[in-house]
C-alpha cells in the first residue's frame, strides 16, 4: 500500500499521486484478468501438489529443442547447412539450456517458441 | 476401594481407544478446515490489496500487458502454493520479491529472444494482437480538463520511469509507489539497504532531471 510520508518532497507526493491515478484508470480487461489470476493462485492452493511429470515432460521438450539446435550447430564445416554464430548467440542458446529453463517453460507459451526455433534452423 | 474389573479396564480402553480419538479427530480437522479458510480469505484480500500496483509495477518493467499480466499470475502462484503458512506480515516483501525476480527473468528471456530474433529469419506477425472492443472503448470522465492534464502527466513519469535502470526502477516503484519501507524493499530487491537507499536517490535525481520538481 502506498503510505504517504511527511518527508516526501513534492516531487515523490506527485509522482505517488499520478501513478496511483495511472492505477485507477486501469481497463475492465486488465481488472477482469487480474481477478481471474488471482482465483486462480487460490484455486490452486486447494488442489494437491503438482505433479513432477507435468514439468518434466514440457522442460524435456525444450532441453531437446535447445540440444537440437546446440547439436545443429555443431555440425562440422562444410556440412551444408551450417551457420556461423556469434560466441553471444551461443551463451544465448547454453543459457536457454541452464537450470533456469524449466521455470522458462512453465506456461507453455515459451516451449511453442523454441520449437519453432528448432524448426526455423532446421529448414 | 473399588476393585476393578476386567469389564471395566475393557470399557475405558474402548473409550480411550475409540470415543476420545474420534472426537479430537473431528475437532483437529474442523481447526485445520477453519484455519485453511481463514488462510484462504486472508491471501484473497492481500492479493486484492496488491494486485493493482503490482500489476502496475510489470507493466512498468515489461511494457507489456500480457507480459506484466503474466508476471502478476505466476507471482500470486508462487506465493500462495510456497509462502500460504508464513505470516501474513511476510506476505508483502516475499510477493514483491517473487515479482521483482519474475520481471528480471522476463526481461532476460526477451533480452535472449530479441538475439535469437535478430539471427533467424523473418517471421510473420500472425499471431499479433486481436483488436478488442471493450479494451478500446473509451471511459466516461466527468472533467476532461484534469483528464488530459493528468493523462500528460501518466505518459511523461510512466515513460521516465520506464526508462529507468532496472534497480533504480525497483526501488522507485516499491519504496514511492508501493510504499515498502526501506528493509522490506531490501529484501524484497534481494539486497542491502544501503544499495536500497543509492538506487532510491539516484532514481529520484534521473527523474526530477528529467521531469522537473513538480511536473
Amino acid at each position: 500500500m502506498s503510505q504517504e510520508s511527511e518527508q516526501d518532497t513534492p516531487f515523490e507526493k506527485r509522482s505517488r499521486e499520478v501513478l496511483e491515478e495511472s492505477t485507477a484508470r486501469l481497463d475492465g480487461r486488465t481488472l477482469s484478468r487480474l481477478n481471474q489470476a488471482r482465483h486462480a493462485a487460490l484455486e490452486q492452493a486447494q488442489r494437491p501438489a503438482r505433479q513432477a511429470w507435468r514439468l518434466l515432460v514440457p522442460a524435456g521438450a525444450t532441453a531437446a529443442a535447445v540440444l537440437a539446435v546446440i547439436l545443429w550447430i555443431g555440425r562440422p564445416p562444410g556440412v551444408e547447412g551450417t551457420r556461423t554464430l556469434s560466441s553471444n548467440t551461443i551463451d544465448d542458446l547454453l543459457l536457454l539450456a541452464d537450470t533456469d529453463a524449466p521455470d522458462f517453460v512453465e506456461d507453455g507459451e515459451d516451449l511453442e517458441f523454441y520449437e519453432w526455433a528448432a524448426d526455423e534452423l532446421e529448414s | 476401594m473399588q476393585r476393578v474389573t476386567p469389564h471395566m479396564t475393557a470399557f475405558v480402553t474402548l473409550r480411550g481407544v475409540y470415543n476420545t480419538p474420534v472426537h479430537l479427530q473431528f475437532l483437529g480437522a474442523e481447526r485445520s478446515r477453519d484455519h485453511d479458510l481463514m488462510t484462504s480469505r486472508a491471501l484473497e484480500q492481500f492479493l486484492a490489496s496488491v494486485e493493482k500496483r503490482a500489476f502496475k509495477i510489470a507493466q512498468l518493467g515489461l511494457r507489456n500487458d500480457d507480459d506484466a499480466l503474466d508476471a502478476v499470475q505466476d507471482a500470486m502462484m508462487k506465493l500462495v502454493q510456497s509462502y500460504a503458512a508464513r505470516n501474513s506480515d511476510e506476505w508483502r516483501p516475499l510477493f514483491y520479491r517473487i515479482l521483482s525476480n519474475r520481471i528480471r527473468d522476463m526481461q532476460r528471456r526477451r533480452t535472449v529472444r530479441g538475439r535469437i530474433m535478430a539471427w533467424l529469419p523473418a517471421r510473420d506477425a500472425e499471431d499479433d494482437e486481436e483488436f478488442d472492443p471493450i479494451a478500446q472503448a473509451p471511459s466516461l470522465e466527468p472533467n476532461p480538463a484534469k483528464r488530459l492534464e493528468l493523462d500528460e502527466a501518466i505518459g511523461v513519469l510512466e515513460t521516465a520511469v520506464a526508462a529507468l535502470p532496472p534497480r533504480q526502477q525497483q526501488a522507485f516503484l516499491l519504496r514511492n509507489f508501493e510504499g515498502l519501507d526501506v528493509a522490506e524493499t531490501a529484501s524484497a530487491m534481494g539486497c542491502s539497504e544501503g544499495s536500497v537507499k543509492t538506487h532510491y536517490f539516484r532514481a529520484l535525481e534521473t527523474l526530477r532531471a528529467r521531469l522537473g520538481e513538480v511536473f
